[in-house]
């Protein structure tokens, strides 16, 4: 069978999973184009209106898959990978949300729900139903899933050694550049790996000299360890990763600055913002918002970009001073 | 200890629950302009709609000297699990010196929940505890009722501005009460003076039913959603909402009262929405069929802007009203929402469904 994954959402933290588990099931694995203006339009027409970019580029994402003639298009229903913790609501209805509201797609979605303590999502108990699907027996579904398992954690690994995720996503090794300002970028992974809809946005922030720290290059118990302590966490698994990162850059003496990039109308992190920037501003870390929809013009973003830079590269050489 | 909490819906019952505990309770005011302005000046910038109108009643409420707020949170996934939590980092921060007590469901921490609940129970005896309770439960079902029953007939009073103070005067009597004794006497006395209107209803068949569903705070506070109920029934339809007081209420206090209903909901939601994502977005998808199954002529959907629940439930409208064969109408409320704007829509709305009954009845009389 053909089986289309959209290049959006998780698709920029699992694939490495998703890819080896439908191909040693048999399975051929086709991914979606990467975004551009006419794929996201498409996505915008489907979409109700105030919703933010990242789903938006999914539709268009789910749209493009239809295009091609796929069989089935993976769309997990992602509840928790935390006790007590879930996914962003949108996330828990997307299944929903995709199938009723585009038409075409009925019948043609895969989805289930997956439900772990960690973020490894390799337990069988979630893939019953791949049984059936892929006519495949007990024993070659947990091969084919810890298969994927190890090729996802040797991922994980790559990215804490400090490879660039987006490289890795296409099977390449980079390694992130060395550069004079260390910036933590908070954001999810799906806004900072999407090369259109944030304007190479990493990309900029190394040409102009910045190396870059994102969470998942953080070890993963700094990660835990915080939300553990946390008296109340968030209720969203990834905000609260990036809670996490934020208060670590926070209180790194290394870290120049921080950049947290986030999509209009996202509600988590309108809650999440707040925290980071009064506290930020308590302990005098330079914080910046940068917002992105699909209007986001990129001289607007460049300019913002480089104007942040140089303040901190001033603040630098005061601070040797 | 000077006690307040959030503006939201019958804020009676809040204030007579801590009034009757023995608090000095400060009541807050329903939210104006002045207020949204006040609250958005200091919220972030995408936080929802409710969040802001709360800031800024809070913000009114502490020039009145206010040394306590209580609210509630919650396990979301919806955001206003987190109001509070942000509410006091954000006032806090800004220079006042207020605490908060930010109810939490007891098994996230069981010994915070019970000192919490040890501070706002103060002297009383638990008994005194149950018997305020009990008072203020049967007030929000009382309360309740006549407001079902007002949002019905005034789609065909004659004198609705008589009428609405009237329904004023009867909030102020309730707000009055004190034992479970004087709920029933003020209910039969509101059921006495809205009788007096001698309000006929029409027959079933020309009758202009419209639910009102979405998220519960615009959908509960008319001084938000800009009175929508009164806009509707003034365009001579009657209105019924997904959420009153009781069944709120039901649902975070007596979780097991409301559990069939809410059984029933969630069967009627399922292939539409088929887990719980937070707020009220399951119940509402549910609410809109359940509302066709009892024959009423279109639902409008509230929600803030950006809400995210119920965006999941907006995007399935379209789909829900031609499965159903059944207007529906998706209104997004917040801070730069025009009343000329919900005027118009509401109004074209109306007329849409009156037309339509009209002609589904031509078109039954030409195929006799």
């Amino acid at each position: 069978m053909k089986i289309g994954i959209p290049r959006s959402l998780l698709y920029y933290y699992y694939y490495p999973f998703w890819q080896t588990l439908f191909a040693e099931l048999g399975n051929e694995v086709v991914v979606s184009d990467p975004t551009s203006g006419d794929q996201l339009n498409e996505g915008v027409k489907e979409s109700v209106s105030e919703i933010c970019v990242p789903m938006k580029v999914h539709i268009g994402q789910v749209l493009n898959l239809l295009e091609k003639g796929v069989d089935l298009i993976y769309i997990p229903r992602f509840v928790s990978i935390r006790r007590g913790i879930t996914f962003c609501p949108k996330f828990l209805g997307l299944p929903d949300m995709i199938k009723n509201s585009i038409a075409a797609v009925r019948g043609k979605i895969l989805t289930h729900e997956i439900r772990a303590k960690t973020d490894d999502i390799s337990a069988y108990k979630n893939y019953t139903i791949f049984r059936d699907i892929f006519r495949v027996s007990k024993g070659e579904l947990k091969k084919a899933l810890e298969a994927a398992r190890q090729n996802w954690l040797k991922f994980r690994a790559l990215q804490q050694e400090g490879y660039k995720t987006e490289k890795l996503l296409l099977g390449e090794k980079e390694k992130r550049e060395e550069g004079l300002l260390k910036i933590g970028v908070l954001g999810y992974v799906y806004n900072l790996y999407d090369r259109f809809i944030n304007m190479d946005f990493l990309d900029r922030l190394e040409e102009l000299g910045a190396k870059i720290v994102t969470f998942e290059m953080l070890d993963g118990d700094i990660v835990d360890r915080f939300i553990k302590n946390l008296r109340k966490p968030m209720f969203w698994e990834f905000t609260n990763r990036l809670m996490a990162a934020g208060y670590h850059f926070i209180n790194s003496a290394d870290i120049d600055g921080i950049i947290h990039i986030t999509a209009f109308g996202c509600g988590p992190d309108s809650i999440l913002g707040p925290f980071l920037e009064i506290d930020a501003g308590q302990k005098n870390k330079p914080f910046m918002t940068l917002r992105i929809d699909e209007q986001t013009g990129e001289s607007h973003l460049i300019t913002r970009i480089e104007a942040f830079l140089d303040l901190l590269k001033l603040k630098k050489r005061s601070d040797i001073a | 200890m000077r006690v307040s909490f959030p503006y939201m819906g019958s804020t009676i019952v809040y204030g007579k629950l801590l009034e009757l505990l023995g608090h000095q309770v400060v009541m807050p005011e329903p939210p104006t302009r002045k207020t949204v302005d006040l609250g958005v000046k200091y919220s972030p910038e995408f936080a929802c709609f409710p969040f802001k109108v709360i800031m800024g009643t809070y913000l009114e409420t502490l020039e009145r000297g206010v040394e306590l707020f209580v609210t509630t949170g919650g396990q979301g996934p919806c955001r206003a699990g987190f109001y509070g939590e942000l509410h006091k980092k954000i006032i806090q921060n800004m220079g006042y010196d207020v605490d908060f007590i930010v109810l939490d469901p007891p098994w996230r921490d069981y010994e915070k929940f019970f000192r919490q609940i040890l501070t706002l129970k103060g002297d009383n005896s638990w008994f005194k505890v149950a018997e305020v309770i009990h008072t203020v439960y049967k007030m929000c079902k009382s309360v309740d009722i006549i407001e079902k029953l007002i949002t019905t007939v005034r789609a065909y009073a004659g004198d609705r501005a008589a009428l609405n103070r009237s329904w004023r005067d009867i909030l102020t009597a309730y707000s009055q009460i004190e034992t479970a004794r004087d709920v029933a006497r003020v209910e039969e006395e509101a059921l006495r003076v809205i009788e007096k209107y001698d309000i006929k209803l029409p027959p079933q068949e020309k009758r202009i039913r419209i639910g009102i569903v979405g998220e519960i705070y615009v959908v509960m506070e008319p001084s938000i959603n800009g009175n929508i109920e009164e806009i509707l029934n003034s365009l001579g339809a009657e209105t019924e909402r997904s959420l009153y007081l009781s069944t709120y209420i039901d649902e975070t206090i007596f979780p097991w009262i409301g559990r069939k209903e809410k059984k029933k909901l969630i069967k009627k939601a399922s292939g539409y929405i088929d887990l719980n994502i937070g707020g009220h977005a399951r119940l509402s998808v549910g609410q809109i069929v359940d509302f066709k199954d009892r024959g009423f002529d279109g639902v409008i959907h509230l929600k803030p802007f950006a809400c995210l629940p119920e965006l999941i439930s907006e995007s399935m409208l379209e789909k829900l009203s031609a499965d159903l064969d059944m207007p529906i109408l998706s209104l997004s409320i917040d801070e730069q929402t025009a009343e000329a704007n919900i005027m118009t829509r509401l109004d074209a709305f109306v007329d849409f469904i009156k037309y339509g009954k009209a002609y589904s009845k031509e078109r039954v009389s030409l195929s006799v």
